[in-house]
């Protein structure tokens, strides 16, 4: 594989990659590559925090002890805050690449937003168990998550009052989309969806006498249909497949879709609905490493930071910093806006998230010996703002050997204008270090 | 160069460069464009409570409800027989006297969302409660009737999806002098000075480079626009003051902005409500009343027009801590000169007749308070706005 093809592989499929492994991998086949790619995912680490407090809590006493409920409460949502900045790192430091980069996607599908810390552990990890498996699966698995029992109001769904959220959801964002499906469809499914619960542990339980078990007519079959069976009668749908292939293609490829390679998708996902067979068949594909893919997406805030990490290990003495970051950049991870998750693509983009973008580098990257009377004033940051760690030796370890002039092959995916080559050019006897800001504070770092 | 140097001579240098003959240069201007309507937001994120901001004093149903934290007719300002307002808005009821008031009560949506964010979502975008729409409604009159970005200006360091149009993002500025030199550092410049056609031609980095020149050109005129008239009167030292004053002096130095967009956060009052909604009903009553006198001095507040809304309002029956929970419609202010109605422009919710969480029922769709704001006062078209045709009502 040449690099370009390897570094575009890897900036989508995963978090980048470093000089040694693309220099080794570079004397293979892109079918062994992908391959060594889906191998290194076969295994699950699920991404744990230390939530000991909340494991010893005697369940019985809570029910008794509102104040001990509330207090607890206040305090699990506190661990947010941890959990999030432990699935940054995570993200940093992959073991299992692609793994990680499909949960990060399936967390903007299956979008859910909860306060509960054991139930959003619970459902982080769900998305990382499935996230190659079968979508079948996949889609039952999250039906039954407490934090989407809550988050779609499925608790509120009785046999003598449905509340349709879900159901309607179900269909409109997480399979079909928009249209093909009717209202009546979304009453059927609703009741077959009743009397969803969970227990402390986020473990599903049906109450059953919530549960309406009656016959329902749904896309034309009539039958006393459960959750599963609603989700196993949506998914033969073929539009389920292409809408789903639409969205993997609009993420990994390209956001303007290709009709043909998206059929093409399609026939390999339906009706078996195997996820890494897809991916494989995507990566394998020619079509995935054409020039007008290479470099044309916008990253999101998660995917700058992440490439920024790739070259130049950062750590924050206060861990609120990289929360505000991501706050100010637009994307703060397990703080989803809405349902419908983050729009992806330009909406990341804003006057003030290009200026932010361009400026962070900077900040985020110096040196603490300059002073810090000299301040930026981007909105309410100084100098002093930043209180960050640059692992610059790990960036030598990694980048040390090449020289500035070949550097930007190494980082900017995307084509590099002549007057952007010149004026680069002209900055090249800094040093690697001073050197390596200025690309990452390129617009064109902004691709991948 | 030593990265010193670098950092000096690329972000740094911007705050020396800074030099002050820019504002005479901006002071030579001449404003022809006067008498423009503005409109200013305030959204009270988290939930306002309304009931006890509008106070129903007459109402048995009200204290029954919130035994510990109603507010008695006695500790309240008052404005009529049966209504007063929180004690806290001492600078709301002087606008109220003055006839600078329009209190809207049971505002609201069918089906109401109790989640602050999709409910946030819902104002912001004015959607049904079912829809999700990509662009919020002042996003959509941007596209629609604006050439310039900075024609709907967010007084915050990030852009809420209200101001997010399709052809047109508002700008988001918290201070607009370091949001001038952070677009204006020389890295930046050199940056813009090698953006070529080629890169116009590249769907996604050409959007980058088009965003960062609106960023640079917008930062620059509003920079320049607000070092021109800065008052001398003093605001509130808050957050939420510095929004106001900014606007303020945006407003004062004639503009071309006609939507302003501010916020003052922590509504959320599930425990102990009391002291935490009163503090923040004080802020917003004294920064407003400045605001106000501000404008009045500068002959701009015959222009201006400032909406106050929450994302929801409160259940009627108080919490176990002394709080309460989400509900659903709420009051919504209206504030400017010569209004047409004046007061209130419609009565209290009796509080007999609620939904089957308990919660206020809405009378008005806020998207009606919309689609007058729109049709009445900025004069554009307000059915392309909102997609929808919504009525119009009779208070401006």
């Amino acid at each position: 594989m040449t690099h370009k093809e390897l570094r575009h592989l890897f900036s989508r499929a995963g978090f980048g990659i470093k000089p040694k492994e693309l220099h080794k991998l570079a004397i293979l086949e892109k079918t062994e590559v992908v391959k060594l790619l889906l191998k290194e995912s076969q295994t699950i680490t699920d991404l744990k925090i230390d939530l000991s407090k909340f494991e010893s809590v005697d369940i019985k006493n809570l029910k008794q002890d509102k104040a001990l409920a509330i207090k607890l409460r206040q305090e699990s949502r506190k661990k947010l805050r941890p959990y999030n900045i432990a699935w940054i790192d995570r993200l940093n430091n992959p073991k299992e690449r692609l793994r990680e980069r499909l949960t990060l996607f399936w967390a903007n599908h299956f979008v859910c937003r909860d306060s509960n810390i054991i139930h959003v552990q619970k459902y982080n990890n769900t998305l990382r168990t499935h996230a190659l498996g079968n979508f079948r699966a996949f889609t039952k698995a999250i039906s039954k998550e407490a934090a989407m029992i809550k988050y779609l109001n499925t608790k509120q769904n009785k046999k003598a009052k449905p509340n349709e959220n879900f159901a309607r959801e179900l269909m409109e964002l997480f399979t079909l989309g928009i249209g093909n499906y009717s209202e009546a469809d979304i009453k059927a499914s609703a009741r077959a969806f009743t009397g969803y619960s969970f227990d402390y542990w986020g473990n599903f339980k049906l109450i059953e006498k919530h549960h309406d078990f009656g016959d329902k007519t749904f896309f034309g079959n009539t039958g006393n249909f459960d959750g599963d069976a609603i989700i196993d009668l949506i998914l033969d749908q073929k539009s389920c497949a292409e809408f789903i292939c639409t969205k993997i293609y609009k993420y990994f490829v390209n956001y303007e879709v290709n009709k043909t390679h998206v059929n093409q998708m399609v026939e390999v996902f339906f009706p078996v609905y195997n996820i890494e067979t897809l991916m494989q068949f995507v990566f394998n594909s020619n079509w995935f490493y054409n020039e007008e893919h290479i470099g044309t997406k916008i990253k999101s805030p998660v995917d700058w930071l992440t490439s920024i990490n790739q070259i130049v290990p950062i750590k924050f003495k206060k861990q609120k910093q990289l929360l505000n970051i991501q706050k100010m950049l637009g994307q703060i991870l397990l703080f989803p806006p809405n349902v419908a998750g983050w729009e992806e693509h330009q909406s990341w983009i804003d006057s003030n998230t290009i200026v932010l973008r361009l400026k962070l580098p900077v900040l985020l990257l110096q040196k603490t010996t300059i002073p810090s009377t000299l301040t930026i004033d981007f909105p309410d940051l100084k100098t002093s703002y930043f209180n960050t760690f640059p692992d610059w030796e790990e960036f030598q370890n990694a980048y040390g050997s090449i020289d500035n002039s070949n550097l930007l092959d190494y980082i900017l995916n995307c084509r590099i204008s002549p007057k952007l080559k010149a004026l680069l050019k002209s900055q090249q006897n800094l040093n690697s270090e001073d050197y390596v800001i200025q690309l990452l504070s390129l617009p064109e770092f902004q691709m991948c | 160069m030593k990265r010193r140097d670098f950092l000096k001579n690329s972000a740094l240098a911007s705050s020396v460069m800074f030099a002050p003959s820019f504002v005479n240069a901006a002071n030579n201007l001449v404003f022809t464009n006067t008498g423009q309507k503005r409109l200013v937001i305030i959204q009270l994120s988290g939930g306002n409570d309304g009931l006890n901001t509008v106070i129903p004093v007459d109402n048995d149903i009200y204290y029954k409800n919130r035994p510990n934290i109603s507010i008695e007719k006695n500790k309240a300002l008052h404005l009529s027989d049966t209504i007063s307002l929180n004690p806290n808005l001492i600078g709301l009821q002087k606008l109220y006297d003055k006839g600078n008031l329009c209190i809207i009560n049971n505002v609201g949506y069918p089906n109401p969302d109790r989640s602050h964010f999709r409910s946030t979502d819902i104002w912001q975008t004015a959607s049904d409660s079912n829809q999700f729409f990509k662009y919020g409604w002042v996003g959509r009159y941007l596209d629609q009737n604006a050439k310039f970005a900075y024609q709907a200006i967010e007084l915050d360091d990030s852009l809420s999806l209200a101001l997010k149009g399709k052809e047109l993002n508002g700008i988001a500025t918290k201070n607009p002098e370091a949001f001038f030199k952070a677009s204006n550092d020389p890295f930046f410049n050199q940056l813009l000075r090698q953006k070529t056609d080629v890169h116009l031609s590249e769907h996604n980095l050409g959007y980058l480079y088009k965003t960062m020149t609106d960023a640079k050109s917008s930062a620059k005129y509003i920079n320049e626009k607000n070092t021109i008239k800065d008052t001398r009167i003093t605001y509130p030292n808050s957050n939420f003051g510095k929004q106001l004053k900014t606007t303020a002096n945006l407003i004062n130095s004639n503009i071309n902005t006609q939507i302003f967009y501010t916020s003052l956060d922590g509504f959320d009052t599930h425990v102990n409500q009391e002291k935490r909604q009163g503090g923040l009903l004080k802020t917003y009553a004294e920064c407003l009343e400045v605001f106000v006198n501000d404008l009045k001095q500068n002959g701009t507040f015959k222009d201006t027009l400032i909406l106050t809304f929450s994302e929801f309002g409160r259940r009627v029956s108080q919490n176990a801590a002394k709080g309460t929970d989400h509900g659903a419609a709420n009051n919504v202010f209206v504030v400017g000169d010569e209004l047409k109605k004046q007061g209130f422009y419609n009565d209290l919710a009796t509080l007999e007749d609620l939904d089957d969480n308990g919660d206020i029922k809405y009378d008005i769709d806020f998207r009606e308070i919309y689609a007058t704001i729109l049709n009445k006062w900025l004069n554009v078209d307000d059915t392309a706005i909102l997609i929808k045709k919504f009525n119009s009502l009779d208070f401006i």
